[in-house]
């Protein structure tokens, strides 16, 4: 299996274009972090490169408490979402009984409700259960995910299914058929759904801005937005150190997550 | 291999609920240090009591309001304000309106000016009025033209805080390469219009004005010419009904911009002021509207020499002035008495001249006690940017009048969108009857809407 | 539907076809199921089914700033909305947003999942460059376009004055501006996209391309006849999911356009939270949320419907 050197040469030139195109925001947005902002302004080159912007962001609010937040909650969102996900597509795909299909599109149907649409409602829910400023109010609603199931239940599917039926014979129950031979042969899935759970929930905005008040529980996202201003003009060069800030975690996360993935994918693909 | 990766799994999974369950009790322990605090403060030697204000300004508006906050707090022992964002004004307004009555209430709240009747509509704020009448505060030392907004049927509701209105900013190098003077900007719609035509003939990279598509400052430009914007004197007399504006007074504005429009001197940045105010920093436009809470910012950040001149009216027209923008403190009601009358505390230290003063002049916004003005910090600034004196003479220099005491009413947001629409239809090559006429019937659907769903 | 063909199995030891049996087990199954389902179904209906519930009461009412219905209207809301050009304006561009945003995705996705599946050197680095715009949050990406498409300083603007073209009012001419927010979501959703459709092509069994290397098949051959076919339970899940998504954007357009100019980028979510956040019409935007999950529900049941069908499960 070896690839001619023509080809290649082509692979290479389309792989490079494109891989500036898409990064191009990216790499902007990490040089002006350094940038003064008369230099942005005035749309020069940078004159010269500080960190002065990065001092400023840090100085304006509690930032490494806020990364700590965020780190909390969307780990636990993950494992949450990992758990009651995987057992749903179980049900979903393993397990007979009636009205199974009714309540697969009534799941399906929950990722159709728009989340800003129901927010005012969900928000007086956390109220009455006295969660406002908790990391429960910030990561249980999350906890149940449609998407989540809609995937296992894809992967899930492609499970033979006279493994199960060998199981059975052998006297194995559901749960332990589920723990030991469904979730190890889906685990790329698993990786994969809990890398998107996290930088979901990493990136969450409007509900963690609603449902804290003070600084004790705040996210990341919301010291971004903090950094924006509503009457005075906007400090560019902060603002994108801000979101480097913000970035940056998730960007290694993905890195990482994406060697992994690589080697899982490619082991189960030879299976 | 599958088993070591199994048990990595198993591993991480684990990892991840020891994670999971620290985190909660972090989270319990944050919360027992928290309530803790709370007790040892109220009980402890220092007896610190504890006002939370709630506000929405981000950026720069953050630091230096974090700097008049801490000042406060070191400046005596017996109060701690710990200051919070919330988001804007809109975000931070529908939350209150969730938690109000609740433990999660806070003690003070920053609300636009455009909040003010849902504020007292809510039935969940103390008027200031009665803390006013209470301790025998002296009024007469703040700004008549800013506490009148924010006055109903005599009744005073809450604190001007961060208060401003707009002006016209100019290039004034510009001015002087097109052979303008400088020193005598356009004063009405007309010789608006005329510098402009001058500007682009002298550079044609340049447009001559710019007006972001911001409702507010079509409500400035309509109070400018004496009109109101809703009836039943803005809403101040009784609930209204209908808008308040002529025809003649309504259309001038579009009819104003629409010449330019059509003379190619007008400069479109939609709803957005930062990249409006970033293009005159490029030299892209010479003129734009905005807030004058902007003008620290412009003229720090200009390469050239700054103007900044009154709003421009109608030629026919008398000019009648402006009408306060910006935001102002709440206190809200049902807070034990100790809590209010330290939030109360707080809210006397913010209009004392020296806060004021330094507030004036690290920000742009108004003083909201003009002994301010006589600071030496104040005298300073405006001595080394006298531009900033224009803003506080266009204040002063309006007359009071229903007009610019602006209107008040809960639908007012909605209200500027449409404006905001209509406006921008016309910069984007639309007719000018059309948009007028479509806006004004939202506007009055709007109105109607609002009575209905107070159930009146 | 695929999923009834798996109905088929019995259990081995229910042979005997009593009814009691037959009914017995049934509810053992049943209640097996439910206990696999309960920790969702319980969140779901304390965070989505009950908020909905109350979306759809909300929605034949007036209510006050705080939310509390003040008078019922009966269909009132829905006759408005349906009457309001501002409401069918904003229908229309949200149908034209997600024309344009769910095929341009998919395809630009497809392509880089596809060149980056060659075993190449250093495609790891490749991979991850693609991949990256997943971990950009909503918040930040906004941000970068917003001073991307910056009327006089943004680097778009400034490429096209250098090649002696005008700069384009991105954000604030009303034939761009949806398009300027599409391309910020295409942007947005490439990372996500990508990094489904390589896991996908990767578990494409590779025997598949070896036999079809022995016929002597070309690269776009195989790109046509093994690898969009075997593909297909992935790229199913994809469009599904973009569209709802497409149908949900909000945060891009909160902070690139507010729904400006003249509301050509009014997208029905932004359009329910300004009813509700600026206007307080808790009704009218309930009003707009419910007709929204109509749309979004008939449209997923028609794909389950014909596009699954079509779906090819190893």
């Amino acid at each position: 299996m070896t690839i001619p050197t023509g080809r290649k040469v082509i692979f290479y030139i389309l792989l490079i274009i494109s891989g500036f195109l898409v990064f191009a925001p990216t790499l902007m947005a990490f040089a002006m972090s350094f940038m003064s902002n008369k230099d942005i302004m005035t749309g020069s080159l940078p004159t010269s490169l500080s960190f002065d912007n990065y001092v400023r962001a840090f100085g304006q609010f509690p930032l490494l408490k806020y990364l700590l937040n965020s780190l909390i909650i969307s780990l636990v969102i993950m494992l949450g979402q990992l758990i009651l996900s995987s057992l749903a597509a179980y049900a979903f795909v393993f397990l007979e009984f009636k009205g199974r299909d009714l309540l697969f599109f009534v799941f399906i149907a929950t990722m159709m409700v728009p989340f800003e649409a129901s927010i005012i409602p969900n928000f007086h829910i956390i109220r009455d259960l006295g969660w406002i400023d908790t990391y429960p109010g910030l990561t249980v609603p999350f906890f149940a995910m449609a998407f989540g199931t809609f995937l296992l239940r894809q992967n899930f599917k492609q499970i033979p299914k006279e493994l199960r039926e060998a199981s059975q014979i052998a006297g194995m129950g559901d749960f332990k058929f589920y723990l030991t031979v469904v979730l190890p042969v889906a685990r790329t899935s698993l990786l994969t759904l809990g890398v998107y759970g996290f930088l979901t929930s990493w990136n969450m905005y409007l509900w963690p801005l609603l449902t804290t008040t003070n600084d004790n529980v705040r996210t990341v996202q919301i010291g971004l937005k903090q950094l924006q201003t509503q009457e005075q003009l906007n400090d560019w060069g902060v603002i994108m150190a801000g979101a480097v800030i913000v970035v940056i975690p998730t960007l290694i996360l993905l890195f990482l997550g994406q060697s992994k993935l690589q080697k899982g994918l490619t082991e189960g693909a030879l299976k | 291999m599958k088993k070591i990766l199994a048990i990595l799994m198993l591993g991480f999974v684990l990892f991840l609920a020891a994670c999971g369950s620290d985190g909660n009790a972090d989270e319990a322990a944050g919360s027992a240090t928290a309530g803790a605090e709370g007790t040892s403060e109220g009980s402890g030697d220092n007896e610190k009591q504890v006002v939370t204000f709630w506000h929405s300004m981000g950026g720069a508006g953050q630091e230096a309001l974090n700097a008049i906050v801490d000042s406060y707090n070191s400046s005596q022992d017996e109060v701690q304000v710990n200051a919070e964002y919330q988001g804007s004004y809109d975000e931070a307004l529908t939350k209150f309106n969730s938690v109000a009555g609740t433990d999660s209430a806070p003690t003070i709240i920053q609300t636009f000016e455009i909040g003010t009747m849902s504020m007292i509509n809510s039935g969940s704020i103390l008027p200031i009025q009665e803390l006013v009448d209470a301790d025998g505060y002296d009024m007469s030392g703040l700004e008549e033209n800013i506490i009148n907004y924010y006055s109903l049927d005599g009744t005073f509701y809450s604190m001007p805080f961060n208060s401003s209105t707009p002006v016209m900013y100019y290039n004034k190098d510009a001015f002087e390469a097109a052979g303008l003077d400088p020193e005598a900007p356009p004063e009405t719609f007309e010789e608006v219009e005329e510098a402009s035509k001058a500007i682009v003939e002298a550079n044609p990279d340049m447009k001559g004005f710019a007006l972001q598509a911001y409702g507010w400052l079509y409500e400035q430009l309509l109070a400018n010419q004496g009109a109101l914007l809703l009836n039943n004197d803005n809403g101040r007399t009784d609930t209204p009904t209908e808008i308040g504006w002529t025809e003649e007074e309504g259309k001038s504005i579009f009819e104003w911009v629409e010449r330019m429009v059509n003379d190619e001197t007008f400069a479109n940045y939609g709803t957005n002021g930062d990249n409006m105010v970033s293009g005159f920093l490029a030299g892209d436009v010479s003129m734009f509207l905005q807030s004058s809470a902007s003008s620290r910012d412009v003229i720090d950040n200009a390469p050239f020499e700054v103007g900044i001149a009154f709003l421009p009216h109608p030629e026919e027209k008398e000019r009648a002035g402006v009408v306060i923008g910006g935001a102002s403190l709440w206190m809200i009601d049902g807070k034990p008495e100790a809590e209010t009358n330290a939030a109360w505390d707080f809210m006397k230290y913010l209009q004392t001249p020296e806060i004021q003063a330094e507030w004036h002049v690290g920000t742009g916004y108004f003083a909201i006690n003009p002994a301010a003005y006589d600071e030496q910090v104040a005298v300073d600034a405006h001595e080394e940017m006298p531009q900033l004196n224009v803003t506080v003479e266009q204040l002063q220099a309006t007359t009071s009048s229903f007009a610019t005491q602006g209107a008040l009413m809960d639908m007012i947001p909605e209200g500027r969108k449409i404006m905001e629409t209509a406006l921008e239809t016309v910069y984007n090559g639309g007719e000018v009857d059309d948009a007028y006429n479509t806006a004004v019937d939202q506007f009055n659907t709007a109105i109607e809407q609002a009575n209905a769903a107070r159930g009146e | 539907m695929s999923m009834n063909s798996t109905a088929i199995q019995q259990t081995p030891k229910s042979q005997i076809n009593f009814e009691q049996v037959k009914k017995k087990q049934r509810m053992k199954n049943f209640s097996k199921g439910m206990l696999f389902l309960l920790p969702s179904i319980i969140l779901f209906s304390v965070f989505l089914f009950y908020p909905l519930a109350r979306t759809i009461y909300l929605s034949f009412f007036l209510t006050d700033a705080a939310g509390a219905t003040t008078v019922f209207v009966g269909w009132e809301n829905y006759v408005t909305m349906f009457t309001s050009p501002i409401f069918l304006q904003s229908m229309k561009s949200t149908f034209l947003f997600v024309l344009y945003t769910v095929p341009i995705t998919i395809i630009i996705s497809l392509f880089l999942a596809v060149i980056a599946n060659e075993k190449l050197k250093g495609i790891g680095f490749f991979r991850t460059i693609y991949s990256s715009t997943m971990g950009i949050s909503v918040a930040a990406a906004s941000v970068f376009w917003l001073y991307l498409f910056h009327p006089s300083m943004g680097p778009l603007n400034l490429l096209l004055n250098a090649i002696g073209a005008e700069g384009i009012g991105w954000l604030t001419d009303t034939s761009w501006a949806l398009f300027a927010i599409a391309i910020t979501t295409i942007w947005m959703n490439i990372g996500f996209t990508f990094l489904i459709l390589l896991g996908g092509l990767q578990s494409i069994d590779s025997s598949l391309y070896e036999s079809a290397d022995i016929d002597g098949a070309g690269y776009f051959y195989k790109l046509r006849r093994i690898t969009i076919p075997m593909l297909s339970p992935t790229l199913f899940f994809v469009v599904t999911v973009t569209i709802i998504n497409a149908f949900q954007t909000f945060g891009q357009i909160d902070i690139l356009t507010q729904g400006g100019p003249v509301n050509s980028t009014n997208l029905v979510v932004y359009s329910i939270y300004r009813e509700a956040f600026v206007n307080y019409k808790f009704g009218s935007a309930s009003a707009q949320a419910v007709l929204l999950f109509i749309i979004i529900l008939l449209m997923t049941f028609l794909q389950f419907k014909f596009g699954e069908r079509k779906v090819h499960y190893q």
